[in-house]
């Protein structure tokens, strides 16, 4: 399409059938016919002609403004963001000033100062749209100057304009190109509309606008003459506003995923059934069977993040959900609640909360039981609560919609229950905001807000992990203490092992995706089974003492996608030999291991 | 002896509001008069939890915050005097690792381009000889040469801080400050990333100045550790002294807070702990010890007044009266 218009700006003279300002009066107004395909307008002109030389105008114009509106916006943009200050300020009131009225009408202002005529309306739009260049180049410094990399260049000791340049002026290319074919867009229907009230491209000369004007005055006549000229523009701007979105997709360097379509096509050949050993048991709060969780990242092939996921917890227990970062432990606590983002699918297992699978739930009765009976503590307490409302009326807020108090008593409970999670004054407290309260602080208030109904489970990911370690230990108490009191259930996701040891009354140690061990907490600790436990305990900063060289599980985890068929830490681990390259089940009665040699192997405990 | 190679002295770091009319209002003292000293071919631990300051005095010796007061005596030079920005000598002898390391690296440059960075602002080299170089500084951080065309995005957190290493390594500074270099990684490339950075110092003759949470982490690589705490250093003195015997009572609060990897002593340590009474509220005191509020050893002179550093038998000093030998003088003297 936009090649097209291209080659018909180009090439105007030679594509055309007749001279766009021929004049034919005997033939105006016709309907398209053979002579003229899509007809003569009121002075009998050659509809087509005159909409390819029109579509010079549709390519100077857009092109003159968007690149006066890119020279004048990006400079002056870069330059009041990194300076900041008065600069700053003055350059914004006039920019606001400017944005505040309509475009159209600047730019009839301007006009009427220049004088009419194609040129001077495209000078028009370019200073008009500089400030849309402006506010964006501005904004992106403004990120950008507190990004990491740009204080790490300042210790190098790079110069302003370098930091300028070569740190932030790169990040701006994905936006601009969107921002600029948005202006194209915007500019080639500002042309037509300026060309139609007659100050843009004056007639005769073949403007898409003026086009559409004449068509105007001879509508009753001819209705067909705006056809043309309308599609043509329609199709233009939804053309060059699709380049946009392609060329920054294709242009974002650095930002693109390394595709991981070949190997997750062989991954899908998993067992489907669960696999681990595991009866029901009366006293289960939670049992989980064979869950398993595809990802798919976007345009590419579905890859499996939780496979063969399957463990218990009694009521009133505590099971910590152990492993690295990328091991699918925090997806596998958001799967339970069947809190899932766009592109996860659970595609095998169940979740059964007491007598109920929550995977066979409709999304109401999901909903119903989130909160009721299965509720969340997440990692970072300042994120999760919302800053707009007061701590006590978001727990208020859960009060009332899932047990259906009155705003005297949810406030009432409320009070009782900030004041139950070891926070003075509470009354007081509950009219606070998120931001008014320390880490430590609202974390409680995440806490107090997840046990207000009393769950049966309740999910805690990584809930001190941005915490201070002495707050971390209060926090540790608090939840200690709360399970003696509401007898709920804990699955407690955490990297930290020792963190584990503290709170936890069994372990699941999670590993690319599945558990490749549990076991009590005791028995972890003093006779770890699997090497990768064995592992991530030896590699504990107190774990150890004396100077490095420090014990290390050699390589990474591999990303979903990559995982090898048989065991997947055989990659990493000391003790492999050929059996390991086998898929390997979980076995055990009492405690379960996932490891073809646990028996014969003697792996060292934790110090 | 030699001189050391960093001596900060009363070292203070003031953060303004600034008001509508750019007029100083109200001022909060992130760093009071902290004294630390680097040795040559030393690493300093400088532990402390969010607040305690520890982020200022790196940001105040990299030249990213002014300092209110004291010097900052780096190689011959008070670089607390130069507001104008560090000369290029300065810049070249330190440098940073950051602790985020998805933000460090510039998503849009290449490693080539990043690794390189330092060489093409401070020397004249040609590409050909940046290219070199590049090669050389990945193999300091065992990353093969085929990164060098790769983009940060396609690395896990503990390759981008190598990345981050290496390109701290481009000057052959004489100190690099690690902020919190490890402390977004996984425990396992916690470990590689430490004993990378203890061989590579070894080997290369540089300075650390290691800011970090972890105490356990910090002892490992330290010669010597400094604790922070709202702003003060509360103790200093050597790694294994500082560790395993702590002589201030907010670092003895510090290191048992830890869990324990033992489940049975953790359980043990806690019920032990919980049986405690102590205050609840922190009574931040004006004049005395920051931690008075919640210190299970507080004596009515301990919100009087700072406590002096007091010299530790085995190394070092704490600004604890629990280590005033001539309590009664004290006591006198504070009337």
């Amino acid at each position: 399409m936009l090649l097209t218009l291209l080659f018909c700006a180009l090439f105007a003279e030679w594509v055309t059938p007749y001279d766009p300002l021929q004049q034919d009066l005997i033939n105006a107004l016709q309907g398209p016919s053979v002579e003229h395909w899509l007809g003569t307008d009121d002075l009998g002109r050659d509809v087509l002609s005159r909409l390819i030389f029109g579509s010079r105008i549709a390519v100077i114009a857009p092109a003159e403004a968007t690149g006066l509106a890119v020279l004048i916006g990006v400079p002056i943009g870069l330059f009041i963001g990194f300076r900041g200050g008065w600069w700053d300020w003055v350059v914004m009131r006039v920019v606001e000033a400017v944005v505040s009225i309509p475009g159209i009408m600047v730019a009839i202002v301007i006009i009427a100062i220049l004088g009419t005529g194609l040129h001077r309306a495209m000078f028009a739009l370019g200073i008009l749209y500089s400030t849309a260049f402006l506010r964006l180049a501005r904004s992106v410094v403004l990120t950008e100057r507190e990004e990491v990399y740009v204080k790490s260049a300042r210790v190098i000791g790079a110069g302003p304009t370098r930091i300028l340049l070569r740190h932030i002026f790169l990040n701006i290319a994905p936006p601009l190109i969107v921002q600029v074919t948005l202006t194209v867009g915007a500019v080639l229907l500002a042309e037509a509309g300026l060309s139609f009230i007659g100050i843009g491209v004056q007639p005769p000369q073949a403007s898409w606008g003026t086009m559409l004007n004449s068509a105007a005055s001879f509508m009753e006549l001819s209705p067909f003459l705006a056809v043309p000229p309308g599609i043509a523009i329609v199709a233009t701007v939804l053309a060059v506003n699709l380049l946009g979105d392609v060329l920054r997709d294709s242009i974002g360097r650095g930002v693109r995923v390394p595709s991981t379509g070949a190997p997750a096509q062989r991954m899908l050949a998993v067992p489907r059934k669960a696999t681990t050993p595991m009866a029901p048991h009366p006293d289960d709060a939670l049992r989980v069977e064979g869950l398993e969780i595809m990802v798919s990242p976007k345009g590419e092939a579905e890859v499996p993040v939780v496979t063969d996921m399957s463990f218990r917890i009694a009521k009133g227990e505590t099971l910590g959900l152990v492993g690295e970062s990328g091991s699918g432990k925090t997806v596998t606590g958001l799967g339970l609640m069947g809190l899932i983002g766009t592109g996860v699918r659970i595609t095998n297992g169940r979740v059964m909360l007491e007598n109920t699978n929550l995977l066979g739930l409709d999304r109401r009765d999901l909903e119903k039981a989130r909160g009721n009976d299965v509720a969340m503590v997440f990692q970072d307490p300042t994120t999760s609560l919302n800053p707009t409302y007061t701590v006590g009326n978001q727990i208020a807020e859960v009060l009332r919609i899932k047990q259906g108090l009155s705003h005297r008593a949810a406030r009432d409970r409320t009070i009782e229950l900030i004041d139950r999670v070891g926070i003075p004054r509470p009354a007081q407290q509950a009219d606070a905001y998120p931001h008014e309260l320390s880490g430590g602080m609202a974390q409680r208030i995440a806490i107090a807000r997840a046990l207000s109904c009393t769950p049966k489970l309740l999910i805690a990911d990584e809930p001190t992990t941005a915490l201070d370690v002495t707050v971390q230990q209060e926090i540790l108490d608090l939840f200690r203490d709360l399970q003696d009191e509401f007898g709920m259930a804990m699955l407690f996701v955490t990297h930290d092992l020792a963190v584990a040891a503290d709170i936890c009354d069994r372990i699941a140690v999670m590993y690319c995706g599945e558990i490749v061990e549990t076991a009590p907490v005791d028995a972890l600790f003093a006779d770890p089974r699997h090497p990768y436990t064995a592992g991530l305990l030896s590699a504990m900063p107190h774990g150890q003492s004396g100077k490095p060289p420090l014990p290390v599980i050699r390589g990474s985890v591999p990303a979903p996608g990559h995982w090898p068929t048989g065991c997947r830490f055989a990659a990493r681990c000391p003790y492999a030999i050929d059996a390991c390259a086998k898929p390997v089940q979980m076995t055990g009665t009492d405690r379960l291991e996932r490891c073809t040699r646990a028996d014969e192997l003697s792996l060292e405990p934790a110090k | 002896m030699s001189a050391p190679l960093l001596q900060i002295d009363d070292l203070s770091v003031t953060y303004w509001d600034r008001s509508l009319l750019g007029l100083r209002a109200n001022g909060f003292e992130a760093v009071k008069r902290a004294t630390l000293t680097v040795d040559a071919g030393q690493t300093l631990g400088l532990v402390g939890e969010s607040g305690s300051g520890k982020s200022s005095i790196a940001n105040a010796l990299l030249g990213l915050v002014p300092p209110s007061g004291g010097t900052i005596n780096f190689d011959g030079q008070d670089l607390a005097t130069l507001r104008k920005g560090f000369p290029p000598e300065i810049r070249q002898k330190i440098q940073a690792v950051f602790q985020d390391p998805y933000s460090s690296l510039n998503p849009s440059m290449t490693v080539e381009e990043i690794v390189t960075e330092p060489l093409k602002v401070h020397t004249r080299m040609t590409r050909v000889e940046r290219h070199e170089k590049a090669v050389e500084l990945l193999k300091l951080v065992k990353l093969p040469e085929t990164h060098l065309h790769r983009y940060p995005n396609e690395f896990s957190g503990g390759q981008r801080q190598r990345i981050a290493i290496a390109t701290a390594l481009a000057l052959q500074p004489s100190l690099i400050v690690l902020d919190e270099p490890v402390s977004a990684l996984d425990v396992s490339t916690q470990n590689q990333i430490i004993n990378l950075l203890y061989e590579r110092r070894d080997a290369l003759g540089i300075s650390y100045l290691l800011i970090a949470h972890d105490l356990a982490l910090v002892h490992h690589i330290s010669d010597r550790i400094a604790v922070m705490y709202l702003g003060h250093i509360v103790e200093e003195g050597p790694a294994d002294r500082v560790y395993h015997q702590p002589a201030h009572p907010y670092t003895q609060a510090l290191l048992e807070a830890v869990p324990l990897l033992d489940p049975a002593r953790q359980r043990a340590r806690r019920a032990e702990r919980r049986g405690r009474v102590t205050t609840d509220m922190p009574r931040l005191s004006e004049k005395g010890c920051p931690f008075s509020g919640r210190c299970p050893h507080v004596m009515d002179r301990c919100t009087a007044r700072m406590p002096p550093a007091f010299t530790v038998p085995d190394g070092g000093t704490a600004r604890c009266f629990l280590l005033d030998d001539e309590p009664n003088e004290q006591g006198r003297s504070k009337d």
